[in-house]
């Protein structure tokens, strides 16, 4: 069991390592200069070699990896080069609209795919059964960057409901910021919907037919108590595993969406940073976005131990 | 997993049993439609595809421009058919280029135990990234061209089918025939080629459907955020994204493309579902 | 005053009547821009987001005034200059403070100009001609020039590259970290990409008199201005026709009838500022002058602007450097400019030149500028016809502005300015910005016009100028375009400017 723990903690370990080996070697063949970005239009060269010199850009590649490896055992991300503050700071001021994204989609999410899919088990072969199941793969169809502009323009544009972009103004209150998540939540929630019908449908079916749902059934249990009680009580654990799973690929998600509605969240801090060659935030994001999935796999494995001591890594 | 229960699937058997499928078959129609029309756009596109007439930009839909023209004068619709070519190429190459990485890295993990942890910490750390951010990442490293969208995304796809290759290989590996021919001194490669590769061909043609779905998906999105392939060839994604600005005076430029991004990706799949139904009696159950 | 008189039509043209109420003191408004500034240190940025923001915060010595003429802002009046042009004495103006409750006096004013001429593109370029800056007493500064230099009023009155005068103690930053100036609005809180908040500065002295241009008073009308970077121009057209906004700027010219549709109403600056083609005329193809005359006679800018602009309400074909309405308008040279472009006359230019269709000629560009990259697609299309070989780079800003640094990578790059007030100022003046345009006879035209303190005179001398730019062809000018911008119908006072400032706005109804 110990063993099986340092096992895996030392896999963790290597993966970070090799996690923080890609990103800076993507990161530092990137072509294009944060300097020359940063000096405007009518910078001349020897300005832009200046300003390189002073944001550390220069030195050999090596030289460049030993710094930024030491800086980051001591939990420095680095400084913005676009931005004047400390990459940590960046991240953790773009957190909150990128977390509460990704929460309210999945709750969209799943609030439209446990009925669907739980009634399309139910139901199976039948005509919403069918019809469920083509919409849903027809939802997971549609680009979500499209989606959001077709929502953009009606909802905000047309009917003025909502802001078409951004995330509240100076001092907007926390209500004011999350009415400005409405709309990308439901892109992003009702593109990723069809992956969560489909698993509990699945799930369902698998458990309907199960001994114990006959068992219960033949009791002369209600089928609404049969269904909701002892059914989807079973099939909850796979359910929640594909939700975990969805949770990540929305990650991936809200990088388009927030840029769409324009949303200061990590995502979108990633994209303008690529096109400002703003290394460290590059680096930092990425990082910080794969270390989470790591360290958060790593608690599931552990869970998973926990639960089942057969399972050995 | 479940592959190995029937080895020896021909392939023409398969087709005819996806066509008994309604709904895969539907999905195979539309592709094969789509192909065609963009193998033979040169014969049926009514123009050529770069053709300027700034003076008839932005005409709506009639007989001269079936899907109008867009901000250039050029014809949407053979634009669409060109567009076609592109995107599909991007996808199918993708496709390729993810399974020879992931057939290498997969085979190499699940066959031989040495390189086992190391290649699965790899593969571990690749998937760590969100998807669309690490081949935003990697496009805009390795230059904004078609190659290097279809590198980038081969590399991101790459370890799922390593992790579903690996996962076949090893349970492969242990078969009795296997390791006969282990006994018998047959040499690895030829083990691999002919044992081991053979096997994971299905699940990997279920999983390469997916990813071809994910990869035109993931190129329109690349394409949309302006860090894709470059502006002036003509894919779905470009098209969306140059239509974007015209959304309420010409709608038609940006709905043409984005619809045939819808049916294509949802043509496949239909197909992988049929694909992972017939070749996964396990999960045929329904997923 | 004729470019003037078609700003006030255009303005006049497209918001409804409204009865000029006083305008009241207070609100709050939230002007749309086009990105994240890099900086909020003008000195140490050229580009005109960087500007627009940061001019409310800091002041310069002189600015313009409604005709692009110098007029004093922090100097209390125009030098006085020696009769050999080289010594400039300038009075301060007295009791003006700092947003830091501190009081500018000569020593600030030293220690900027001197930080200016050591961090700033334009500060560096006057820093070859400036022998000294002293401070007499403490509210004069005297500038000692090597040798006549005209255009160091217009580079001490720039927006960009800024000459700005801030406290002496925070001169020693690089980069500027206290974001402390005279202006008339004051920096409160700044979320890098969600907003820049400036508030009024209630100890902020303004000039007696009326406004004028960027110069004359001040007003403070507004308690607030947020700039919200929104770096998707559709983004900002939705913006603007939702009336997210009090003010939303840059936007798609095409978008003109949705904003009319809209909450908030266009305003078109016209002209605005001129297309252009760099050409590299240091390596490849265009060090070539046969070559680059050939693409001179090859461009057709009607289509290009047609293509680029989408209907002749938005640009004008015209290939003087200035428009007319400008002191510096003159036809001299122009006749190479042809509308339509002349497809044979380039094929056969090429011929001359012994180009053989093997090395194709490389227009980098980017799509930042949705207009550039629609220009270079269909300006690819003419140069092909006339026999080129062309190859579209089309990559990201960034990669753009490193890229043009390097003579080996391109040929022509594609880019914009705005009809700066002074001629010198434009990017081919100088002989290291890409392009790399140097010529005796450049060399010959350019100092002349540039020693010349008579205004009368150098208009006369501008003309040699504009003569060698179609003579040599470091650039092709594409013609005028104009700008368009959004703005609420309350909000009131705000002039339409390449660089809009919102001193003097004001809420109605307020």
């Amino acid at each position: 069991m110990l063993r099986s723990i340092l096992n895996r903690l030392l896999g963790m370990i290597v993966v970070m390592a090799l996690v923080v080996t890609i990103v800076f070697v993507i990161v530092r063949v990137t072509p294009g200069d944060p300097a020359a970005v940063m000096l405007g239009p009518d910078a001349s060269a020897a300005d832009i070699a200046a300003l390189r010199t002073k944001l550390g850009l220069d030195g050999s590649i090596v030289e460049q990896f030993g710094r930024y490896v030491l800086d980051l055992i001591k939990g420095d991300l680095g400084q913005s080069i676009f931005l004047g503050e400390p990459v940590t700071s960046a991240l953790a001021q773009r957190a909150e609209p990128t977390f509460f994204l990704t929460v309210f989609s999945l709750i969209i999410a799943t609030l439209i795919a446990l009925p669907v899919g739980i009634l399309s088990a139910y139901t199976r072969g039948s005509i919403f059964d069918q019809a469920a199941t083509t919409v849903a793969m027809f939802a997971a169809s549609v680009p979500s960057f499209w989606l959001g502009l077709l929502l953009i323009q009606f909802f905000a544009v047309r009917l003025g409901w909502f802001d078409t972009s951004g995330y509240g103004g100076p001092g907007a209150s926390f209500a004011d910021r999350l009415a400005h998540l409405v709309l990308p939540a439901l892109a992003l929630g009702l593109v990723s919907s069809a992956l969560i019908t489909r698993f509990t449908r699945a799930a369902m079916l698998d458990v309907l037919n199960d001994d114990y749902v006959r068992t219960a059934r033949s009791k002369g249990m209600s089928e609404w108590r049969v269904v909701l009680k002892h059914a989807f009580k079973n099939a909850l654990i796979p359910i929640l595993t594909v939700i975990g799973l969805t949770a990540a690929l929305l990650v991936s998600g809200a990088v388009v969406t927030e840029t769409v509605f324009g949303l200061p969240g990590v995502g979108s801090l990633v994209v303008s940073a690529v096109l400002r060659r703003d290394y460290p935030v590059i680096q930092g994001a990425l990082l910080v976005i794969a270390g989470l999935y790591v360290l958060v796999n790593f608690v599931i494995d552990m869970l998973y131990l926990a639960v089942d001591p057969r399972v050995r890594y | 997993m479940a592959a190995i229960s029937n080895p020896q699937l021909a392939e023409p058997a398969m087709l005819s049993r996806l066509m008994g499928r309604p709904t895969a078959a539907v999905g195979v129609l539309i592709l094969i439609i789509i192909a065609l029309a963009a193998i033979l756009a040169p014969v049926i596109a009514p123009y050529a595809p770069t053709k300027l007439s700034i003076a008839s930009r932005l005409h709506p839909p009639s007989f001269a421009h079936l899907f109008g023209t867009d901000d250039l004068g050029r014809d949407v619709f053979t634009r669409m058919l060109y567009a076609a070519r592109t995107s599909l190429s991007v996808g199918f190459a993708v496709v390729i280029f993810a399974s020879i990485i992931g057939i290498v890295l997969g085979l190499a993990s699940g066959f031989f135990r040495k390189l086992d942890a190391p290649v699965s910490r790899l593969i571990d750390a690749m998937m760590a990234f969100p998807d669309i951010l690490l081949a935003i990442a990697l496009v805009a490293a390795l230059g904004a061209t078609a190659f290097n969208v279809v590198v980038a995304l081969g590399i991101v796809y790459a370890p799922r089918l390593a992790r579903v290759v690996r996962a076949s290989t090893l349970v492969i590996r242990e078969l009795p025939y296997v390791e006969a021919a282990r006994a018998l001194g047959v040499p690895t490669p030829t083990i691999l080629v002919r044992h081991v590769l053979r096997n994971v061909t299905s699940p990997l043609l279920v999983q390469g459907t997916f990813i071809f779905a994910n990869a035109i998906l993931a190129e329109a999105g690349l394409s949309f955020l302006g860090v894709g392939i470059s502006p002036d060839i003509p894919t779905w994604g470009t098209m969306i994204s140059v239509g974007r600005q015209y959304m309420d005076q010409a709608g038609w430029i940006m709905m043409f493309p984005g619809a045939a991004i819808v049916i294509t990706v949802l043509a496949l799949q239909l197909v992988g579902d049929g694909l992972r139904d017939l070749l996964d009696p396990r999960l045929a159950k329904d997923i | 005053m004729k470019r003037l008189m078609q700003i006030f039509a255009s303005f006049a043209m497209l918001l409804p009547v409204v009865a000029w109420a006083e305008p009241q003191k207070g609100g709050v408004i939230d002007v749309a821009t086009i990105g994240e500034p890099p900086t909020l240190d003008p000195m140490a940025s050229t580009a005109d987001l960087v500007g627009i923001v940061t001019q409310n915060i800091y002041e310069t010595l002189y600015t313009f005034d409604k005709d692009w003429g110098v007029t004093p802002l922090l100097a209390a009046d125009m030098p006085k200059v020696s009769g050999d042009g080289l010594t400039y004495t300038i009075p301060l103006r007295t009791g003006v403070k700092f947003h830091d409750g501190s009081d500018m006096d000569s020593a600030d004013v030293v220690a900027s100009l001197q930080r200016w001429m050591k961090v700033a593109t334009r500060g560096k370029q006057a820093a070859e001609v400036i022998k000294a800056v002293d401070a007499p007493d403490a509210n004069t500064v005297k500038i000692t020039l090597g040798k006549p230099f005209a255009p160091l009023l217009s580079l001490l009155s720039l927006n960009n590259a800024a000459a700005i005068i801030i406290p002496s103690e925070n001169a020693g930053q690089d980069p500027l970290t206290s974001f402390v100036g005279t202006g008339p609005y004051m920096l409160k809180d700044r979320k890098p990409d969600q907003f820049i908040q400036l508030v009024r500065f209630d100890a902020y002295k303004s000039r007696d008199g009326e406004p004028n241009g960027y110069g004359g008073a001040r007003k403070q009308y507004l308690d607030e201005i947020r700039f919200v970077p929104v770096p998707d121009p559709n983004t900002r057209v939705e913006g603007a026709v939702a009336g997210q906004f009090a003010y939303v700027d840059s936007l798609p010219v095409e978008s003109f009838a949705k904003i009319s549709s809209g909450k908030t109403k266009p305003v078109i600056l016209k002209p605005f500022g001129w297309p252009v083609f760099v050409m590299n005329t240091k390596q490849g193809l265009n060090a070539d002058i046969r070559i680059r005359k050939a693409i001179q006679a090859a461009l057709a800018p009607n289509d290009m602007l047609l293509a680029a602009f989408g209907s002749p309400d938005f640009f004008a074909v015209d290939g003087a450097m200035y428009p007319q309405g400008y002191k510096w308008h003159t036809e001299t040279g122009t006749e190479p400019y042809k509308p339509e472009g002349d497809t044979e006359a380039a094929a056969a230019l090429l011929k001359e030149a012994g180009y053989d269709g093997s090395k194709p000629l490389r227009i980098l560009t980017s799509r930042q500028y949705e207009f550039h990259y629609k220009m270079a697609q269909v300006a690819a299309e003419y140069l092909k016809a006339a026999g080129f070989k062309v190859e579209l780079d089309v990559v990201e800003w960034a990669t753009l502005t490193k890229n043009r640094t390097d003579p080996a990578l391109w040929d022509i790059y594609i880019t914009h300015s705005p009809f700066l007030p002074e001629p010198s100022l434009t990017g081919i003046m100088s002989d290291t910005s890409p392009g790399w345009w140097v010529s005796d006879r450049k060399h010959k035209v350019l100092d002349a016009f540039n020693a010349e303190p008579d205004p009368a005179k150098r208009v006369e001398l501008w003309a040699p100028v504009q003569q060698a730019i179609y003579d040599e062809v470091p650039a092709f000018k594409v013609g005028d375009f104009n700008a368009l911008a959004a703005q609420a119908p309350n909000l009131q006072g705000v002039t339409p400017a390449p660089w809009p400032y919102f001193w003097n706005a004001y809420l109605e109804g307020k």
